[in-house]
């Protein structure tokens, strides 16, 4: 398996080659090439080796995708290596965890001059982290049984993993088929605006993925295009929502789909986000327009966890940074491509705060979660409930790690925040006008970690700590 | 196809394992969460969880578009009022389990009336199975094609078998019997034999012809068994009630032990010719009490697999002829190691049925009918009984001009009830049945056994 998706990146590693072709950057063809020779090489030495049991267990599941992961970003990083756009190995995997998991952050101050098939892969990681790459392969692969549902479970973010239609690869297509088919979209709403066509697709990618990296040094700001800040805002909100329901309105469900109390929760927090940090930008003398424009693009961006910026808002008022980092931690919606603990999370912990405030009152009273009408069995919220703790856990062990750099306070913090959910840009000098290039080689692994482990929701990470973590039997 | 299998028992989950395996898109319903998940992690399909009789939970399940729907839960009631919403619904095809005693005369007014489909009792196949292999005892397993006129029977080559060591080929010269060997199982693998195969000790080995050709060859490598005339039946649930009547009919002694009094009180009234015997049939002193040593045959059918396998390897020890053991767990490979050698297994059995009926719907577009089908060796080969259509193209074309696939033999050829053993020279008629064995694959028409 892990062979077959080492194969598949060097596959995906053609699409940069033949954009390299096209801007006749033929000098970095050849970090393309070796990349693509070494995955080959790799992938055909773990085929040849067959695993010896062939039966693959939740387990298994977990850690073949959290192997996959690294392998995938180790080599992903080499092109930047070998090109010298970024020379040292740690910082280049720093970037390519960064795209793969759709945060967003970077180390890089100037990318505005770095070659385009660079450029393309940068962003173009963003889009197959986005939906993840093993349900890539699942929906490519010619027959799946019901344990490449372990491996889906694993990789797609969320409590719980709902087939959209019995068979798993047809579930994965639909699920790529609605991503391509948005991103492409997009692409094409960005043209018509006035994007040039390069950028409008690396742009497109970036917020499909729900990843952030910006191709000009000051972000989409830098375009000074309302229309283009308004659509990509309304695309960071749309791919911070659940892939279900767009396939209910496929099969003509919508009805249903609107009724999703998870779509409710995530419009109110935006909602409501936006209209306070609007009235405190207002308050602040600017226009009402330019004031809601911002907010809006910023709060669709932190909260679906694209990290896209178009103002420093590391002028803002405190509350209204406050507020983004609040934002931070919610995340987008289960089965989206946005990272975060996600909105279904925060209402069944909320729910389950009420509950318990009402128990304390009434120690009689019995009392079940609900979500869309429907209970919540005490399993699922135990798990959830573990899951913010070992959140937690993770945030305050690596902000300690992170603290030894000496870095002032808020960067410190929401450095470790902004990776955990995969957002991008945090607050101080790693704001909108900042980057991660600052920090020691300990905090750039610890970030890359937390990354991984908040794009896999935390437990496929862990497992590769474990005695289970053997890669050949995987292979 | 798309499929519907509301209820997830032994027998739903069965045949969950082995739709899924064959490439359909499936919903499974069933009320316990946990089931459903586990069954979700494990196969390829998509879980409901609610009451599978309710139009709501069936309505969420596509019944309105399903091709078939498989109502399997423990309740007959529940089954039949599942399969009459779904027809209304809009599903295609119904099976329904029904399995109550009392209801197996209104199978006709069920099809008719009710529309279902096609009624499965497990229990009353199973039992079916079991009298088939008690009249032929010589053999492990037994299964028909063509209305009985050819069998597959499975035997185990012991030590002293004059087989040992001896290759396909040979059999036809030195036993002068018209039999084809069409799978050998050894150890953990399956294969279709070749004429140079060598056969081994422990191999177990399938064979086809008719009853008296079979039974020749049995005799001459002497593994022959003489007609069993006692039978002890330990457990009166549904099989053993089965299983007693149709046994009693042939004119055989039954003994049936049963543990619980109602029960058998129950059982003396609806059977005669019968011994009913009230004790714990998994009890030694009770079994010698009742003289087990003096039977033919012992037939294990309690509901707990361990009690069935501990007094089966009781009786074997104690010489009984013909010892048959009911599991339901049959995913024990260990089952054939620890001597057990004839196993029945009523999933096995029903879920046999039921991908021979859906194999013939999802066949109803092309055109050569599926006859029978049975798995053999746990699953790993199948037989399958076509009737070769009207001008499909390869008929009347010598066998050793056509290219099959590797892995499959064409066992024999039933023209106007006449049984013939092909060989290259031979050739498929319209009209024709003809039983093709493979291994790996899944045959849906007869057109899929060609390059």
């Amino acid at each position: 398996m892990l062979g077959t998706i080492l194969m598949t990146e060097a596959a995906l590693l053609l699409l940069p080659v033949a954009v390299a072709i096209y801007y006749g950057e033929l000098n970095v063809i050849l970090p393309f090439a070796v990349t693509i020779g070494l995955l080959t090489g790799t992938a055909m030495l773990m085929k040849i080796k067959k695993p010896s049991s062939m039966s693959i267990f939740a387990r298994d599941g977990y850690m073949l995708v959290a192997l996959s992961w690294l392998f995938l970003s180790a080599f992903g990083a080499l092109p930047f290596v070998i090109s010298k756009s970024i020379p040292n190995f740690i910082d280049a995997f720093f970037e390519t965890v960064s795209g793969f998991t759709t945060t967003g952050s970077t180390i890089l101050a100037e990318v505005a001059h770095l070659p385009k098939s660079i450029l393309f892969w940068r962003s173009f990681t963003h889009f197959i982290g986005g939906m993840g790459i093993l349900v890539f392969v699942i929906a490519i692969l010619p027959k799946t049984d019901g344990t490449a549902m372990h491996i889906m479970r694993a990789e797609v973010p969320g409590p719980t993993v709902g087939k959209l239609v019995s068979k798993l690869r047809a579930s994965a297509r639909i699920l790529y088929g609605i991503y391509t088919g948005m991103t492409l979209l997009l692409t094409v709403l960005l043209i018509i605006g006035g994007m040039p066509k390069f950028d409008s697709l690396l742009n497109a990618f970036a917020t499909a993925g729900t990843g952030g990296f910006s191709i000009l040094n000051d972000g989409i700001g830098g375009y000074h295009s309302p229309y283009a800040e308004v659509v990509i805002s309304i695309f960071m909100m749309l791919f911070g929502l659940n892939f279900n329901l767009y396939y209910l309105i496929l099969i003509r469900q919508g009805k249903s789909a609107l009724k999703d109390e998870e779509l409710h929760w995530y419009t109110g927090i935006i909602a409501g986000a936006t209209l306070i940090i609007t009235i405190y930008l207002t308050v602040l003398h600017h226009p009402f327009g330019e004031s809601l424009r911002l907010s809006f693009f910023q709060v669709c961006s932190i909260i679906s966890t694209t990290g896209f910026t178009t103002a420093d808002f590391n002028v803002w008022p405190v509350a209204t940074r406050i507020i983004l980092l609040i934002l931070m931690f919610v995340g987008g919606c289960v089965g989206s491509t946005g990272g975060g603990l996600k909105v279904s999370r925060i209402a069944v912990l909320v729910k389950n705060s009420v509950r318990l405030v009402r128990r304390a009152i009434n120690p009689r009273r019995c009392d079940t979660i609900k979500i869309n009408g429907r209970p919540v069995d005490d399993h699922t919220v135990h798990g959830i409930t573990g899951y913010f703790a070992t959140y937690m856990l993770v945030l305050v062990v690596s902000v300690f790690i992170v603290s030894i750099d000496g870095h002032e306070l808020t960067a410190t913090i929401t450095s470790v925040v902004t990776c955990l959910a995969n957002v991008g840009p945090g607050l101080g000098e790693i704001g909108p006008t900042g980057n991660f290039s600052g920090f020691s080689i300990l905090s750039k692994v610890i970030l890359s970690f937390d990354m991984l482990a908040g794009r896999l929701e935390l437990i496929p990470i862990f497992m590769l700590f474990t005695k289970y973590a053997i890669p050949r039997k995987y292979a | 196809m798309y499929i519907i299998i509301v209820g997830l028992g032994k027998l739903g989950i069965n045949l969950t394992a082995q739709l899924s395996k064959e490439g359909h898109d499936i919903v499974v319903v069933d009320e316990k969460s946990s089931v459903v998940t586990s069954v979700v992690d494990t196969y390829d399909v998509m879980g409901i969880c609610g009451n599978g009789a309710t139009v709501n939970i069936l309505t969420e399940a596509g019944a309105k578009k399903a091709k078939l729907l498989i109502a399997c839960t423990g309740s007959d009631e529940f089954n039949i009022l599942c399969c009459m919403f779904a027809k209304n619904i809009g599903t295609e095809n119904t099976i329904s389990r029904v399995r109550n005693p009392d209801y197996v005369d209104q199978h006709l007014f069920l099809k008719e009336k009710i529309g279902i489909n096609m009624i499965v009792n497990p229990e009353y196949e199973t039992a079916n199975e079991i009298s088939r292999i008690i009249r032929f005892p010589s053999v492990s397993k037994l299964d028909a094609f063509a209305g009985g006129k050819v069998e597959i029977a499975m035997i185990t080559i012991r030590e002293n078998n004059p087989l040992c060591g001896m290759a396909v080929n040979e059999i036809k010269k030195k036993f002068k019997a018209n039999v084809i060997v069409c799978a050998v199982q050894r150890e953990n693998s399956v294969y279709i034999p070749s004429g140079d195969f060598l056969f081994r000790q422990d191999d177990s080995i399938n064979i086809t012809g008719t009853r008296s050709e079979l039974s020749t060859f049995l005799k001459q490598i002497g593994v022959y068994k003489q007609r069993l005339k006692d039978i002890m039946i330990i457990g009166g649930g549904k099989i053993g009630l089965y299983l007693s009547e149709l046994l009693s009919q042939t004119g055989r002694n039954i003994k049936l032990i049963d543990s619980n009094e109602r029960k058998c009180r129950e059982l003396t009234g609806m059977l005669d010719e019968v011994t009913v015997i009230c004790g714990d049939g998994t009890d030694q002193d009770v079994l010698d009490e009742q003289n087990l040593e003096n039977h033919d045959a012992l037939v294990a059918l309690t509901d707990i697999d361990e009690e069935n396998i501990i007094v089966s390897m009781y009786a074997m020890s104690k010489n009984v002829k013909k010892v048959i053991t009911k599991v339901d767990r049959h995913s024990y490979s260990i089952l054939n190691d620890v001597g057990l050698e004839t196993l029945v297994s009523p999933q096995i059995i029903a879920g046999n049925l039921v991908t021979r009926y859906v194999r013939a719907l999802q066949n109803s577009a092309g055109n050569s009918q599926i006859n029978t089908l049975y798995k053999l060796v746990g699953g790993k080969v199948e037989a399958v009984e076509f009737s070769v259509p009207m001008d499909a193209g390869y008929e009347n074309i010598p066998f050793k001009d056509l290219s099959f696939l590797p892995n499959l033999l064409i066992v024999c050829i039933i023209r106007h009830g006449r049984i013939i053993f092909p060989s290259g020279d031979d050739v498929m008629k319209g009209g024709d049945n003809v039983i093709v064995i493979t291994s790996d694959r899944i045959l849906e028409d007869l057109h899929d056994i060609f390059i």
